[in-house]
């Protein structure tokens, strides 16, 4: 009898703990990765892993909502700012924040947070790579305790989105450190955050661990933990996923789609992804960077070769259904992208045509075409460390070849690779970039104000004064659609103009543990429903039973 | 054996001088910088770059550089690792036990076993037991040694789940005894591939060394004074045998420090020839420096420590 009651005692107090938790089914996540977070202050990060934990221990004033539409603020969701209010002239934001939301170690948050949050990202010293993406914002001034306004030196559709990149930090803790400090600073490497999980451990290249926040404002998240467990040789990582130590690995390499589908205990989620691969013409002279280079100044022998590249059966080749062709500098996934733009076709006897029309008539022996005595050749770097585009360099290599264009392969390791591309020493690279929900990145790599020296990242040297204009004009129109129609037509001078050959975009797979429910996915950041993922009851593991580390 | 330690210590301190100058520049001098990657960021410019390079006094002249590694160094002082985010001395010091403990294990149990068998192969002779003991030696030799770890993660691992993938310890560790043995059931797989490589290398040395020996007058003496077989090979044949598997050990035991960079990737092993390897793919200069000032100074132990062990064996040498 005596056991009896002990027991029903104890299955009341399970049933009200449930109730207390919001529903909470508990459990563990472990997320497997090929490197460790590089660090987990979101100001200081610029790897995907960092980037992980950091969103995870930190709440953002709002953010993006599911249609990732990063134009306005109508399509944002509230985090620690409850609403906001824009000022008559549209300059600034005032962020209204949650009174109930507080940090992990009790306090509550306040405006002076949000104002060191821009603080961090603005000290040089810290080296943020967020510094440009918020060049707009003049300042961020607490108004009262609660309220912070954002202030902008111009009118631009993503000022809301600028804005929540600026993520608040504990002022009470960070704001005493001296200039480029941050980095050093043990709150560097042990963070108190704001969002749903707190940290717990990092060991440097083993593990990083976050518990969930029992009393959070936005209720506490349904896992208890959440563990990034590093395994650098990736064979040995997707073998942990296979085995069931490891819950989620994102992404996973195309050719292990298949084979981890067919585990009982896996499921494999496709999502169209954000990275877009290329081969980029370099516009100038390799040798004399101030002159127009040789070949690929003249857009007839640019788009020579970009209809000579048989992108669809190369795409096939290298990704299977996992890949799709590229359609000019941006993914499909983000809100701004046109799939109907006019592409150069895939057409040898054109491409023969427009060659010999360029005087590359004669071919020698060995195939290759010749002008005045000159063959017509040249090399594509590429880094060693990306299998995908070693393998489109060796197909492109063989479609060339097909019309009498020798193309000879580089491979570098990724920094001497970066190194060459930024000196201008290639005639064409084959590239990948990693994009955003926001259009704006388009501007960063593709304008002439991005070519080294006078900004960020245009190695190739691409030029187009239309292309430029309407870049800069899309991105400035407040009205979204007139914003889309001109970075449509922006993309459509860089497709005519051949800045590059638009080789592929990569579907992303990640292998996820099928005892985990999981809310709709989100493409650009899955790990920001991590709070709503829940493990089935049935499938539990010794790992969902464990407690939370206190 | 004084004067021996002595010139040898003396040799040591310019090899480690030589060899951390040497590096502290070629590491300089190859392409990239420590923040190059972030430069594949659209929106970083090329200014905080220049900015990180100029706060880390990377962007003064090498030998200015040099300079304030060897004083700061002199106080104990590393530097800041960029690649871990923490100061080199901590990077150092959390590296090193895994690897001392992985390198240890695999060192003593291959270089105990490769002489055993070395002992065996070379005393025994020719038979077909011997012969494919030798094969097998030679096989274990030929296999790289991440496909022997692959090997052991796809079958004891994986397949038959004996042993766990990866990691020195589980996702959520326990502590005490618990937690040690938690260790060791960790280390089998790694400590296993590198044991059998170490002892494959030192039972062929020992072979060979052995057979050098087996015909000796000294050991056809000992022979027909009736000495029992066991105690000739013990005490006269493995005694006069030891010196080249000795030498070995000394050029194997700086690899303590250093790790086995493939093995410590396959089985996530948190060791230095990892933490090295991703110091120089991120151009980790004060890491990559610390680290290899720690590595040579362990191969100038590893020489004096083979010398003196070497002069133990062989009284000749001491003079």
């Amino acid at each position: 009898m005596r056991r009896l009651l002990a027991c029903l005692l104890l299955a009341s107090s399970l049933a009200c703990s449930d109730r207390s938790s919001g529903g909470s089914s508990g459990g563990t996540v472990v997320i497997g990765a090929a490197a460790d977070a590089d660090a987990l202050l979101m100001p200081l990060v610029e790897g995907i892993q960092g980037r992980i934990v950091a969103e995870l221990l930190f709440d953002r004033l709002a953010e993006i909502g599911p249609s990732l539409n990063t134009v306005g603020d109508a399509d944002f969701q509230p985090r620690l700012a409850r609403s906001w209010r824009w000022s008559p002239d549209s300059l600034a934001i005032v962020f209204e924040l949650d009174p109930t939301a507080r940090w992990h170690d009790g306090q509550p948050v306040r405006a002076a947070d949000v104002v060191y949050g821009l603080a961090a990202i603005r000290d040089s010293a810290n080296g943020s790579p967020l510094a440009a993406s918020i060049a707009d914002i003049v300042s961020v001034t607490a108004l009262d305790s609660l309220s912070a306004e954002v202030r902008f030196a111009n009118r631009s559709p993503e000022q809301f989105y600028s804005a929540t990149l600026v993520m608040p930090l504990p002022a009470h803790i960070l704001a005493a450190l001296p200039s480029g400090a941050l980095r050093t600073s043990p709150a560097a490497h042990a963070p108190v955050g704001s969002g749903r999980f707190r940290f717990v451990r990092w060991e440097p290249g083993v593990a990083i661990e976050l518990a969930t926040v029992r009393d959070h404002y936005r209720g506490r998240a349904k896992l208890d933990r959440v563990l990034l467990s590093v395994s650098p040789e990736m064979a040995a990582g997707l073998a942990r996923v296979k085995a069931g130590e490891v819950d989620v690995w994102d992404p996973l390499p195309p050719t292990e789609i298949g084979e981890m589908a067919a585990q009982p205990h896996l499921r494999v989620v496709t999502a169209p992804g954000f990275d877009y691969a290329f081969m980029a013409f370099n516009f100038r002279d390799p040798r004399a960077p101030a002159r127009p280079h040789p070949l690929f100044a003249d857009l007839a022998m640019r788009r020579a070769i970009t209809m000579a590249v048989d992108r669809q059966a190369l795409v096939r080749g290298i990704f299977d259904t996992l890949g799709l062709v590229g359609m000019g500098p941006f993914t499909r996934t983000q809100s701004t992208a046109d799939t109907t733009l006019r592409q150069i076709p895939f057409d040898r006897a054109a491409a023969e045509a427009l060659l010999d029309s360029l005087g590359w008539r004669e071919r020698g022996a060995d195939g290759v075409r010749r002008r005045g005595g000159r063959r017509l050749t040249f090399q594509v770097i590429l880094p060693s460390s990306s299998r995908s585009r070693e393998r489109a360099a060796v197909l492109m290599q063989e479609q060339l070849r097909a019309v009498g264009v020798e193309m000879t392969i580089d491979r570098s390791e990724f920094q001497a690779f970066l190194d060459k591309q930024n000196a201008g020493r290639f005639d064409a690279a084959l590239g990948g970039i990693r994009t955003t929900p926001s259009p704006r990145g388009v501007r960063g790599w593709w304008t002439s104000t991005a070519i080294p020296g006078g900004g960020t990242q245009n190695a190739w040297r691409y030029t187009s004064a239309p292309f430029d204009s309407l870049i800069d004009a899309g991105l400035r129109a407040m009205d979204p659609e007139r914003s889309r129609a001109l970075l449509r037509r922006g993309y459509q001078q860089a497709v005519d103009d051949a800045a590059a050959v638009w080789l592929y975009e990569i579907k992303n797979g990640t292998a996820i543990h099928r005892r985990l429910v999981l809310p709709p996915w989100r493409p650009d950041a899955w790990w920001l429903t991590l709070g709503e993922w829940t493990v089935d009851p049935a499938q539990r593991l010794p790992r969902d039973a464990t407690p939370a580390t206190p | 054996m004084r004067r021996i330690l002595l010139s040898r210590l003396g040799q040591g301190a310019t090899v480690v001088a030589l060899v951390v100058a040497l590096c502290f520049a070629l590491i300089r001098l190859v392409p990239g910088d420590p923040f190059a990657t972030s430069l594949e960021h659209e929106t970083i410019p090329a200014e905080v770059r220049a900015r990180m390079l100029q706060v880390h006094g990377l962007d003064r002249p090498i030998p200015e550089q040099f300079g304030r590694f060897v004083l700061n160094a002199a106080r104990g002082e590393f530097g800041w690792s960029h690649s871990r985010n923490q100061p080199v001395a901590t990077a150092l010091a959390q590296s090193l036990p895994p690897t001392i403990l992985l390198m240890g294990t695999a060192l003593l149990l291959g270089w105990i076993g490769g002489v055993a068998l070395g002992a065996w192969l070379g005393w025994r002779g020719d038979s077909p037991a011997t012969r494919a003991a030798g094969g097998l030696t030679l096989l274990v030799m030929s296999v790289p040694e991440f496909v022997v770890a692959l090997l052991l993660v796809m079958g004891p691992a994986l397949a038959w789940g004996l042993f766990p993938i990866g990691g020195m310890r589980q996702d959520f560790p326990a502590a005490g005894l618990a937690g040690a043995i938690d260790v060791l059931h960790h280390l089998v797989l790694p400590a296993l591939t590198l044991t059998l490589l170490v002892g494959a290398i030192v039972a062929r040395h020992q072979r060979r060394a052995l057979l050098e020996v087996a015909d000796a007058e000294f050991i056809r003496a000992a022979r027909a004074k009736g000495v029992p077989e066991r105690r000739i090979l013990v005490r006269h044949a493995l005694r006069n045998a030891l010196v080249p598997v000795l030498t070995l050990a000394g050029v194997l035991f700086p690899a303590l420090v250093s790790g086995a960079v493939l093995v410590e990737k396959v089985f996530a092993w948190p060791g230095m020839g990892r933490v090295v390897v991703e110091a120089v793919l991120r151009r980790d200069y004060p890491l990559v420096s610390g680290a290899v000032l720690v590595s040579s100074l362990f191969v100038v132990l590893g020489t004096v420590l083979a010398d003196v062990a070497v002069a133990w064996a062989d009284p000749r040498r001491r003079r």
